[in-house]
């Protein structure tokens, strides 16, 4: 016997493999980690615990002054609800937008139709970043700054919604629709009773990536709103920083983990709904 | 009101598909009353295509528009000055270095992000029993972060004199940077903070093409007597094609969004050296208030973004975004 091959069995038998993929994704994961859990850290340390040399990592005496601190210096509560607002808004509003020119695009043949679907697709590889001056200038002369409303209206139609759905409708057999036709069931009424009900599975895909994706969202909501009682969570911690002006680490990490957790949360509850919709999400741009 | 619906979609009715044939073979009964019902495609696509022509398209001719003119604090009212915006542009140091910026963003974060997100999908794809939520979970995380609050974390931790990056690199004999505040090292920070948030979503892209990889592939070339790494890049490697394009695109467009970090962590500076395309839109039309350059500059992004759409409809979309039909 040579020794690679009793290697090749000593490895075997203690799953070598194994152990080195486990160390390689342990240790990715633990680095991957480490910020949120000294975010945490911080969060819950008195001011003067900061400043020590070597990093300390369990807060004790644990405070949870900082919070409630933060509560009393920016309105926190107010941007959480104003968040919740303008991204359901969306996702409304979307939610109808891409249902009906999905439809259409999937199940109907007309004149122009590959040119309207290509000004979906480019749609979406022309991001809000790009289109803001204008934007801003456009909601300027609505009269409509400094309102939720001005927070949504640029992603009520989505390109990348449309496309999702498009495919999901059109793996709908057609037999289905030439039924339903026969029995009386045609336009708004098929999509609503057949079409939706089955495509379920993108539409929650598509509303988790929206939601996260809009919670998430930054330059626009700072372009368009002025004053607190419109501001989302991500304005205004970026305000609460400026305001506090980086002095006190502990507040600002209070700050940004109360920003964090809504989504934090939600995730960690339904972990493989929202991981199986993103790795969805490629699936259809990718295959 | 009815009179107005049947009017619209009468036009419609004129190119509503020929009475289709069930599968079997009897024609399927299309009255007039189902034809106006199932017609009114350009009634469905209305509200979409209301919110497109106002926020997507009309703001690129607009913007081109705006760029043909002086409009900014010292001159309120717009003057006409044909192409001088973009020959100031054109002569302007900073406007190249906010060109190269993006550029150095790009290549420091692309191949990284790429390179990490697969290797950690292969390794994730494994048979690993029920730890593989966890790894999921750990690795996913910050794409639920919201950029603003990661930026404001790796501050922190990018802190020169008590930032966990300084004490855990020391370790590894790197030595001390002021980071931020580093003309040279703003920018490589802003990167390794965005691969951190990125990363984690192109893993899960990568983890769902390697799922329709089918697995007597690899049982085949095992037996052929081919290892791990002739297996990964004679298999698997290739098989993820359209999946790499994907994510090489997405990639790519986001790399030019960039702009919450920037915002966040430096402001552009120091020295300009984090100024990028989207901070320096924001930065000429609402710090400097001058909205004839902000939309020069705009007109400019577009036309990249436009140049990149074509070379990804040309070269890339038939294989990415039609081979699903």
């Amino acid at each position: 016997m040579t020794v690679g091959e009793r290697f090749r069995i000593w490895s075997r038998r203690w799953r070598l493999d194994h152990l080195t993929t486990h160390l390689t994704l342990g240790f990715f994961a633990l680095v991957t980690v480490t910020p949120y859990l000294w975010l945490l850290s911080t969060s819950l340390k008195l001011r003067t615990e900061v400043f020590t040399p070597t990093p300390k990592w369990i807060p004790w005496p644990i405070n949870f002054g900082n919070y409630a601190e933060v509560f009393d210096r920016a309105p926190f509560g107010i941007f959480l609800v104003n968040t919740v607002l303008v991204v359901s808004g969306i996702l409304a509003a979307q939610l109808l937008t891409i249902t009906l020119a999905a439809y259409v695009f999937a199940r109907r043949k007309f004149r122009g139709v590959d040119l309207l679907f290509l000004l979906f697709l480019i749609q979406m590889m022309i991001p809000i970043h790009a289109t803001f001056l204008p934007n801003f200038l456009t909601l300027r002369n609505l009269d409509l700054l400094n309102t939720r409303v001005a927070m949504m209206l640029p992603f009520f139609a989505s390109g990348y919604g449309t496309f999702l759905l498009r495919q999901a409708f059109k793996q709908i057999p057609r037999d289905l629709e030439d039924a339903a036709v026969i029995d009386g069931c045609s336009g708004l009424r098929f999509l609503w009773h057949v079409l939706i009900p089955l495509a379920k599975p993108t539409l929650v895909a598509f509303g988790l990536i929206s939601l996260v994706s809009h919670w998430n969202d930054y330059l626009w909501p700072l372009i368009v709103t002025d004053t607190p009682d419109v501001r989302t969570l991500t304005i205004g911690l970026g305000m609460f920083v400026q305001q506090e002006s980086g002095a006190d680490w502990t507040l600002l990490m209070a700050a940004t983990a109360f920003v964090t957790a809504p989504l934090l949360v939600i995730f960690l509850v339904f972990q493989r709904k929202f991981i199986e919709s993103f790795m969805f999400s490629g699936l259809k741009g990718s295959r | 009101m009815n009179s107005m619906n049947s009017s619209l979609l009468s036009d419609s009715t004129a190119v509503a598909a020929p009475p289709r044939l069930s599968a079997t073979g009897q024609a399927v009964a299309v009255t007039w009353r189902s034809r106006f019902r199932g017609g009114g495609v350009y009634l469905y696509l209305l509200p979409s295509l209301a919110f497109l022509a106002l926020f997507t398209y009309y703001p690129m001719g607009f913007s081109a528009y705006l760029s043909l003119f002086r409009w900014n604090v010292l001159n309120p009212e717009r003057i006409f000055v044909g192409l001088e915006n973009y020959l100031s542009l054109w002569r302007e140091p900073l406007f190249w270095l906010v060109l190269r910026n993006n550029l150095f963003y790009a290549l420091g974060t692309i191949p990284t992000t790429m390179a990490l997100a697969l290797f950690l999908a292969v390794l994730v794809n494994k048979n690993l029993g029920r730890v593989r939520s966890v790894y999921r979970v750990a690795l996913f995380y910050p794409t639920m972060v919201p950029m603003v609050a990661a930026a404001m974390l790796w501050v922190w931790i990018f802190n020169p004199g008590i930032g966990l990056f300084n004490y855990y690199t020391s370790f590894l004999g790197v030595p001390r940077v002021e980071w931020l505040y580093d003309r040279h090292w703003a920018l490589p920070a802003i990167i390794i903070m965005s691969i951190w948030k990125n990363f984690g979503y192109f893993m899960l892209i990568y983890l769902a093409a390697l799922q329709g990889v089918p697995a007597d592939l690899y049982e085949a070339a095992s037996i052929e007597g081919a290892g791990a790494w002739r297996r990964f890049w004679g298999i698997t490697f290739p098989l993820l094609t359209p999946a790499s394009l994907f994510v090489f695109v997405v990639a790519i467009i986001s790399s030019f969004q960039v702009f919450d970090q920037v915002f966040v962590m430096t402001q552009g500076g120091p020295a300009d050296q984090t100024n990028v395309l989207t901070f320096y839109i924001y930065q000429n039309a609402f710090r400097f208030w001058d909205i004839g350059m902000g939309a020069t500059l705009t007109t400019i992004f577009i036309c990249l973004l436009l140049v990149l759409i074509l070379v990804v409809f040309r070269y890339v979309g038939r294989r990415v975004y039609y081979e699903a039909d």
